[in-house]
């Protein structure tokens, strides 16, 4: 009824986090019911006036449709809408409803077989390391063995590495999509799109093939979206990726080499290193988090969309763990890339540029006072509302 | 949307009125100017909802939450654009409508709703003092002629949608000036008449022809009215009044409301300097607890009333609404009127057995009942009969629909169930070419139905005339309030 509830002024208190609004929230789970048997009960007499028992019955039939008001509206005017009111020929008499079980194949997948051999795994966090070849047919590997562990122990997972899958080739699309903690994915090969979706604790680290002769930080190894909607875990990728890398992160660091347009899209946590060129529209809508860039060209800032954010030099805290992650980066992928800004970090950290949102800035320096002031949670969460809920 | 927190920055706010000892010295209206900067924020409370449920609470449609956002950002032309284009006399509605929009209003469901009725008439008048308002003059003349029979709102907004389409229309009124009701049943403190005669003189610009001193099948001949037209609207209202048939009501000082309003509306016209019947030094019952009873409260004490009671037979409504009258339906609620406010005793769930009259056969007390519903019906509650004195009984029950004339018969125009005039969701009689908008067809409703009944008629009766028409049609002839 409304369409605010972006605005975060929702008058009946329901899309707002603003607490006066919140006080005029008068619903009650009954109303939800109530209003539900309504409907149905509105459906069923629809149906009834159709001549259908039921829902499955009425589906395709187009001719029952009274397509008056819609033809004669006078936004319809000049149109012929006939090809779509049109009922479907239906020589063989099959149904019209979704009928045929569909088979999703989710027995062959290569999880089926992860599941089998890490039974003792996921059960007592035995730690077990396997060697496997992978293929683009095999898609979101790792995201059913996942959900066993996540099943068995929650969202705290495993102990780091407690499962290490090592694969070796061209990985299907979603990598370790929703990989829980304890979960670690090396691949050397390359990956398709959405490698690390919905990560969630995680590590995923991808190198190029041992036998490999380009130069890792100059060859696309990944495709686009990677990272999207992660909340927490780590992706290390030794090369360069597609568009919108890190989409929606909320919570995953993520370390790579050069990345193509919309980066950081969305952002709304994590931190996201990025040692070579971006594309454009770099944080585009990146509300939360913080991005590292190195500038190698100089021309880093002319890629950034600067509706919600600040190009600022990086300090001292900034530098050390950009360091330590870097390290990791190298330890992880033996990026050649990697090493090099290491060898001669004094240079190398002069070109990293750090990309902050303003409003994050404004909140997290308001968390940072509250802390030093040692007030409650809720006065912290009084005072980063204020300017909104006045 | 003026301004997306504007409903928390703002509480709702209307004018003040006047001061009583001042107000009921005289018969202006009551309230006082309305500070612009009051008005801005009040426009501002405007959620600019997705779905505006005030446009459908409103029968014309009005465009609330767009004049509100222009009146918010001082876009004062705009806004008038905008509310003419869906309602023919705003400065009316203002007035005297009792705004179901506001009961529709989203921001009502928790909160006091946006006070749109109060910025549709600020947005009016600015306009007319400014002379914003000026006549539409067709640019075109279709040669139809069109006859409109009444001149109350639904009859003088069919009459300016079907001018400014190019037809040539004249608008009969039996009474010796136009605007039916408005003109004589409407109290001066409620609408000084200048608003109507302001509103005439645009709509004869434009060229709407206006007879008054024209009374169908008494100086007219329906026959030769329906024959020299092309087309004939019938809009001549439900002012059939409901009587009180209970021994006694033959006695003298008992009269119904439209008999006791108009003559005090013709001293202000300046045709008469004392009314015919005043109630100076009486003690007044009016029997009635709805608005034509208000008005007759405010008349009575602005007449010198020693004391006034209103009679009325429901039970007094809640103060917030009831859980079986939910938004965003009507709400039933107690209401305060300016002429509640400024005396008088309402007494609710009563009912009238008889008069009681003197040796001269004038009316000295009635006697009542406490009452109750059970069941749907009234019943009396034993022992609680009691005289009341009085010596003038104003009767204000309501109208039961158009005054059954000989000339309707003579047109041989059907009626339906209730005794309105029968028509299609169109408009249109049992009698090719003629149509019958408002209070007439429908029943005794509010004044936004009858502009927005009159403006669909035209539609309908342009359509007939030209074979199709680009007048709006806000609502079908069957179209009711959600209850």
């Amino acid at each position: 009824m409304m369409r605010v509830c972006h605005l975060d002024t929702c008058p009946v208190g329901i899309a707002t986090q603003n607490p006066e609004l919140r006080k005029r929230f008068s619903g009650k789970p009954e109303f939800v019911v109530n209003f539900f048997e309504y409907i149905a009960q509105e459906v069923r007499e629809y149906l009834a006036q159709l001549g259908f028992k039921t829902l499955q019955e009425a589906v395709g039939h187009v001719e029952v449709l009274d397509t008056r008001h819609a033809v004669t509206h006078w936004k319809a005017k000049g149109l012929d809408i006939s090809p779509i009111l049109a009922v479907a020929q239906n020589p063989y008499q099959q149904t019209l409803h979704h009928s045929v079980v569909q088979d999703h194949g989710l027995g062959n997948a290569l999880d089926t077989q992860l599941l089998t051999q890490c039974v003792s795994a996921i059960n007592d966090a035995t730690p077990i390391q396997l060697d496997l070849s992978i293929s683009n047919v095999n898609r979101t590997v790792g995201t059913m063995l996942g959900s066993a562990v996540t099943k068995k122990w929650g969202s705290a997972g495993l102990p780091l590495d407690t499962i290490s899958l090592r694969f070796t080739g061209s990985a299907g699309q979603s990598l370790g999509a929703f990989l829980p903690n304890g979960i670690s994915i090396l691949l050397h090969g390359d990956a398709n799109d959405y490698l690390g979706k919905g990560l969630s604790g995680g590590r995923i680290v991808l190198r190029p093939s041992t036998r490999a002769t380009f130069s890792p930080q100059d060859n696309v190894i990944a495709g686009n979206v990677i990272g999207y909607g992660a909340t927490s875990g780590e992706i290390f990728i030794n090369g360069l990726v597609g568009e919108r890398f890190c989409v929606r992160n909320s919570g995953a660091t993520a370390v790579v080499e050069g990345i193509g347009d919309h980066g950081c899209e969305y952002m709304t946590g994590g931190r996201v290193v990025v040692l070579g060129v971006t594309g454009r529209n770099f944080a585009a809508g990146m509300s939360g988090g913080i991005a590292y860039v190195y500038d190698a060209d100089g021309l880093f800032e002319s890629r950034v969309n600067a509706e919600m954010v600040d190009v600022v030099e990086p300090n001292a805290h900034d530098a050390s763990w950009l360091r330590e992650t870097i390290e990791q980066h190298v330890r992880l992928t033996a990026s050649p890339l990697g090493a090099e800004m290491l060898e001669d970090w004094a240079n190398a950290y002069v070109k990293f540029r750090k990309v902050l949102p303003r409003d994050y800035a404004r909140v997290m320096a308001i968390i940072d006072q509250a802390k030093i002031d040692g007030v409650s949670d809720e006065e912290t969460s009084r005072r980063v509302m204020e300017p909104v809920n006045g | 949307m003026g301004e997306p927190t504007g409903f928390i920055n703002w509480k709702r706010t209307t004018p003040k009125r006047r001061p009583i000892p001042v107000r009921v010295a005289d018969w202006h209206e009551v309230y006082e100017a309305f500070p612009a900067v009051d008005l801005k924020h009040q426009a501002g409370r405007c959620m600019d909802c997705g779905i505006p449920f005030c446009n459908n609470g409103c029968p014309l449609g009005n465009l609330i939450p767009d004049w509100n956002d222009l009146v918010y950002r001082d876009n004062w032309h705009d806004a008038l654009d905008r509310l003419h284009a869906t309602n023919n006399f705003p400065e009316f509605t203002g007035r005297l409508c009792p705004a179901p929009c506001e009961s529709a209003c989203v921001l009502g469901i928790n909160q006091d709703p946006v006070a749109i009725k109060q910025v549709e008439v600020e947005i009016i008048d600015r306009a007319w003092n400014e002379g914003w308002v000026t006549p539409f003059v067709s640019t075109h003349k279709t040669g139809k002629r069109v006859a409109v029979i009444g001149s109350g709102p639904a009859g003088l907004a069919a009459a300016q949608q079907l001018t400014r389409a190019g037809h040539d229309v004249v608008v009969l009124e039996r009474d010796d000036r136009i605007g039916g009701l408005l003109r004589y049943g409407i109290p001066e403190f409620k609408m000084e008449k200048r608003h109507i005669d302001r509103r005439v003189e645009q709509m004869t610009q434009e060229g709407t022809e206006f007879r008054i001193n024209a009374a169908v099948g008494d100086n007219v001949d329906i026959d030769v009215l329906v024959a020299s037209h092309d087309a004939v609207v019938l809009a001549c209202g439900a002012t059939q009044w409901r009587d009180l048939p209970v021994p006694g009501r033959e006695l003298k000082g008992i009269y119904q409301a439209m008999e006791y309003l108009p003559p005090s509306n013709r001293v202000q016209q300046g045709d008469i300097s004392e009314t015919t019947i005043s109630a100076h030094g009486k003690h007044v019952v009016i029997i009635g607890g709805g608005d034509t009873g208000a008005d007759c409260l405010g008349t009575a004490h602005r007449q010198g009333a020693l004391s006034v009671t209103q009679l009325e037979i429901m039970p007094r409504p809640p103060d917030v609404r009831a859980d079986e009258n939910p938004w965003p339906q009507w709400s039933l609620v107690f209401r305060t009127s300016s002429a509640h406010e400024e005396g008088g005793e309402r007494v609710f769930s009563v009912n009238t057995d008889r008069f009681v009259g003197d040796t001269d056969g004038v009316v000295r007390a009635l006697v009542l009942n406490e009452v109750e519903l059970v069941d749907g019906k009234f019943v009396t509650v034993p022992g609680t009969e009691r005289e009341l004195q009085t010596d003038l009984v104003l009767l204000a029950l309501g109208f039961i629909g158009p005054e059954k004339k000989a000339w309707l018969d003579q047109l041989g125009v059907a009626l339906d169930a209730r005794g309105n005039i029968a028509r299609t969701d169109e408009y249109a009689t049992n009698i090719p070419g003629v149509f019958v908008a408002g209070d007439m067809g429908r029943g005794q409703s509010l004044i936004v139905w009858a502009i927005a009944e009159g403006r669909a008629c035209a539609a309908a009766v342009d359509q007939r005339l030209m074979g199709s028409s680009t007048l709006p049609t806000p609502i079908v002839a069957s179209a009711r309030p959600m209850a």
